[in-house]
């Protein structure tokens, strides 16, 4: 199985117009670059990185397409060959997702799976009640839920329990959401605000975004200290513009998204200087291949392309649709489902 | 993938590097092709463990080969558990004739094992085995979810497991990185299982820290412990004053080493908060307004969306139960009442509610009954030594300043020890600091002025009541009119007119502008 053949064979060389109109700009969005490298992810020299990162391929296909749809580029990508490998993932016996064939099933990728589904309004060619069946038994006694049925314990899946059941509208009358919500605040730091991964576990800006995430879901952003939260986040942005996962880190691509969709989850954007970020992230671009790296001269990867791309779309940069700072996922399939996570005002 | 640069390379190297690595992915897809067809077939055996070791070494992310090496050695302990209840069901029945064929045919089946071994020692060289494994794949990738989960998962399948080895281990790998969140949450792990004591692990911090003030992991595992080893009966701190005093202490040497850091600036400012709110999920109620045709609006401290509590309106000799209520404004800290209440004019009313009972005061002209209580009601609680310690830091911090005027940390932290000491006779200083953090930090300038505004309605609530005009009238100096935000504003229910800034008018509604 290989990205590129969900990629239509008529959409041609995109190259020669990405010369024409942006220039080697690295101050400008590179648009065509990065459709193109989402295009070729997987093709050539990138061969091997893909098939070692084959254990991910079901989140990797839902980060080239959600960063494809953010730029208006979707209908690059054949959706009928896109369905055919997500529905080949559903395990049927769990009811979970593989992240690709051959793979074990587990939350993760059960909810890139149903993200990809959303994106293309196909949830209902799968078997979605064996989806809420396989999430609702990963929840433990104490709210918290295990990854798949090996008991690894983290906030990320309490993310990806409340996230795909929202998609799939399924959240009430599922799984216990007051035990959830009890687990994911036990997990809530007091000096910081901040969460981590496990009770007493560190704050971090990946594991901050899925909490406050998982808020947002459960309409209980109340909880949160926002000014206390709020203020360790926006300390997360260095001179250079670019935001770190934690106190004395380096900026990332990545954590710049955690942070930012964070903070405006929290009605509190304004609290970093988004003129700075956008320069950062920009400058992580690969003016060459397309694609955006974790900081500034890296490699790219598809990872990194979503969350620069994404980045930008929260920051209002020009020719991006918006993004849902909750779901990553595009707004108008948000709407379309009608789905409203929770957003605080602006104070 | 994160922190690989990008180089540029020689056709030639190019070359070489393709056809390596078309090799090692050869021999990934053959292992990985053999992997599923074993296990499709039930071969669960030390082949199978061989092939997934292959991968992992290189690659420990895969979590589906942890899976399969799990159904692997749960497999091998099925086995060797079943091996002995057999042998011990042999050893009862010796004369049992035929029981002897089948144990002439028993090495075949336990081909896997090592043999002779005691069932004890057997099991604890698979667990080891899985051990080994995960520590090698530490080396390549000390992030590694799946590692340290597996590490776990084997441990826990041990009733024998040495926690102490592992309590070494976590010192060995927080010596070559003392920031891995995984090493540290292991650590904890650990720590539990094997009951050290919250004093040890403490030291074990300090040492940590002494190393290396610019630690923020170690000063967050020092934030849990502390509390616990020296709590605080009241809870309005984190813990008890003379240990918060000696830590204020601690941490101040650690921000001056070198300012610029920020680890011990963010566990400073943890130390000097107030509020330690044990329950995250309950309100405090803190205006309240009732009119005399019986309409009334509540104002909470926080945002409480699920807000339904039973509010008796206790009268002299009646009661009434106000209990359907509707949110005012978008975040839901202001609630209003969708029945009218018959009341008496009487001399006062109280509100009862289940964690609050509140006294009202009758206004002027029988306009009704209210309740008011200003935000972070900062009447200093803190002792002589306490404030005497923040009163030294502060002096330490005005000096550093007069050296390095911009440093941001100190300006910031002097105005919160300002605040902690007392905010309203420091009041315009702190702001002060705040103006010149807009300059000297402009990232996070929108902070600063939101900071400044909190501040800055906090002081004027708290002497709101004190005014002639309290509490129809409420009014900000002209000192606001730099105000870009106006939070509190559900303090400001109980007034029925409100003196405001034009741009932030709009942002507060009056009692009347609440149409009841």
């Amino acid at each position: 199985m290989d990205f590129t053949t969900f990629v239509k064979p008529s959409n041609g060389d995109s190259m020669a117009t990405a010369e024409a109109t942006d220039g080697n700009d690295a101050k400008k969005l590179q648009f065509w670059k990065h459709v193109e490298y989402i295009e070729n992810h997987g093709k050539q020299e990138d061969d091997y990185e893909y098939c070692m990162t084959e254990f991910l391929r079901m989140s990797g296909i839902y980060w080239g397409v959600t960063a494809l749809d953010i730029m208006g580029q979707l209908d690059r990508l054949e959706r009928k060959y896109v369905l055919e490998f997500v529905k080949r993932c559903q395990c049927p016996v769990t009811g979970g997702f593989a992240p690709c064939e051959g793979h074990d099933a587990h939350l993760l990728y059960t909810l890139s799976a149903i993200q990809i589904l959303c994106t293309y309004d196909a949830l209902d060619e799968i078997d979605t009640d064996a989806v809420v069946r396989f999430v609702v038994g990963l929840q433990q006694p104490d709210g918290s839920f295990f990854g798949d049925k090996w008991g690894e314990v983290d906030t990320r899946f309490s993310f990806c329990a409340v996230a795909t059941l929202t998609l799939l509208k399924r959240l009430e009358a599922s799984i216990d959401v007051e035990k959830a919500v009890k687990f994911v605040m036990s997990c809530c730091n007091q000096t910081d605000g901040g969460f981590g991964s496990k009770p007493g576990a560190e704050s971090h800006a990946g594991l901050i975004y899925c909490c406050v995430g998982f808020l947002s879901l459960t309409q209980r952003l109340h909880l949160l200290d926002v000014d206390k939260l709020g203020w360790w986040l926006c300390e997360r942005q260095l001179p250079a513009g670019g935001l770190n996962g934690r106190p004395e880190k380096l900026p990332d691509v990545c954590y710049s998204w955690w942070v930012l969709s964070s903070l405006t989850i929290m009605g509190r954007l304004h609290w970093i200087s988004s003129e700075k970020l956008q320069e950062f992230i920009l400058s992580c671009q690969d003016l060459e291949t397309g694609g955006f790296s974790d900081r500034t001269g890296n490699m790219p990867d598809i990872f990194h392309t979503l969350f620069g791309i994404g980045g930008l779309s929260l920051l209002g940069h020009g020719g991006l649709k918006p993004i849902n700072p909750t779901l990553c996922m595009p707004q108008y399939i948000i709407d379309r489902l009608d789905i409203h996570p929770q957003k605080l005002e602006r104070p | 993938m994160h922190g690989r640069v990008k180089v540029r390379t020689t056709e030639e190297e190019r070359e070489r590097k393709k056809k390596e690595q078309a090799l090692k992915m050869k021999a990934y897809r053959a292992a990985m092709t053999k992997i599923q067809k074993k296990r499709a077939g039930g071969e669960l055996d030390d082949e199978m463990l061989g092939l997934t070791t292959q991968i992992l070494l290189r690659n420990p992310d895969v979590s589906t080969l942890w899976n399969i090496r799990r159904e692997c050695v749960l497999e091998k302990i099925r086995k060797i558990t079943e091996e002995e209840e057999k042998q011990q069901e042999n050893s009862v029945k010796p004369e049992d004739e035929p029981k002897k064929d089948e144990a002439e045919e028993e090495p075949k089946e336990v081909v896997d094992s090592p043999q002779k071994l005691p069932v004890e020692d057997q099991l604890q060289s698979i667990l080891n085995h899985e051990l080994q494994l995960t520590e090698q794949c530490l080396m390549v990738n000390p992030k590694s979810y799946n590692a340290w989960h597996h590490r776990c998962w084997s441990l826990e399948q041990n009733p024998l497991a040495d926690w102490q080895r592992e309590l070494q281990l976590c010192n060995k790998y927080l010596k070559y990185d003392e920031r891995n969140f995984h090493t540290w949450d292991y650590r904890r792990y650990v720590t539990g299982k094997a009951q050290v004591p919250n004093k040890q692990e403490l030291d074990f911090c300090t040492e940590k820290i002494k190393v290396n003030f610019s630690n923020y992991s170690s000063w967050h595992h020092r934030s849990l412990l502390l509390p616990q080893l020296y709590p605080n009966e009241q809870q309005d701190r984190p813990m008890s004053e003379e240990k918060l005093r000696e830590e204020l202490e601690m941490v101040l040497t650690a921000a001056f080493t070198d300012p610029n850091d920020s680890s011990a600036w963010f566990y400073q400012r943890w130390l000097l908060g107030q509020g330690f709110h044990g329950d995250k999920d309950a309100f405090t109620v803190v205006a309240f307004r009732l009119d005399p045709h019986g309409k009334a609006v509540i104002g909470l401290d926080k945002p409480f969306p699920a807000f339904n509590a039973k509010v008796q309106l206790v009268g002299k000799d009646s009661s009434v139960d106000i209990s359907s209520w509707l949110p005012v404004n978008r975040d839901k800290s202001i609630w209003k009442s969708t029945e009218t209440i018959t009341i008496e004019a009487q001399e006062s009313y109280e509100l009862k509610l289940p964690n609050q009972q509140i006294k009202l005061s009758a206004l002027p002209l029988n306009r009704g009954y209210f309740y008011f209580k200003p935000p972070n009601s900062l009447s200093s609680s803190c002792s002589q030594d306490l404030k005497a310690e923040l009163e030294t830091q502060l002096q330490s911090c005005l000096d550093l300043l007069d050296y390095e005027p911009d440093s941001k940390w100190t300006l910031l932290t002097s105005s919160l020890l300002m605040r902690a000491i007392d905010p309203s006779s420091h009041h315009a200083k702190s702001l002060e600091h705040l103006q010149k953090l807009q300059k000297v930090d402009p990232l996070r300038k929108g902070y600063y002025k939101d900071l400044a505004a909190r501040w800055t309605l906090e002081y004027e609530l708290n002497k709101w009541p004190q005014s002639e005009k309290f509490p129809l009238q409420f009014e900000l100096d002209k000192q606001s009119e730099a105000l870009t935000s106006l939070p509190y504003g559900q303090y400001l229910i109980i007034a029925d007119e409100l003196g405001l800034p034009e741009k932030l008018r709009n942002l507060a509604q009056t009692f009347n502008e609440l149409k009841l």
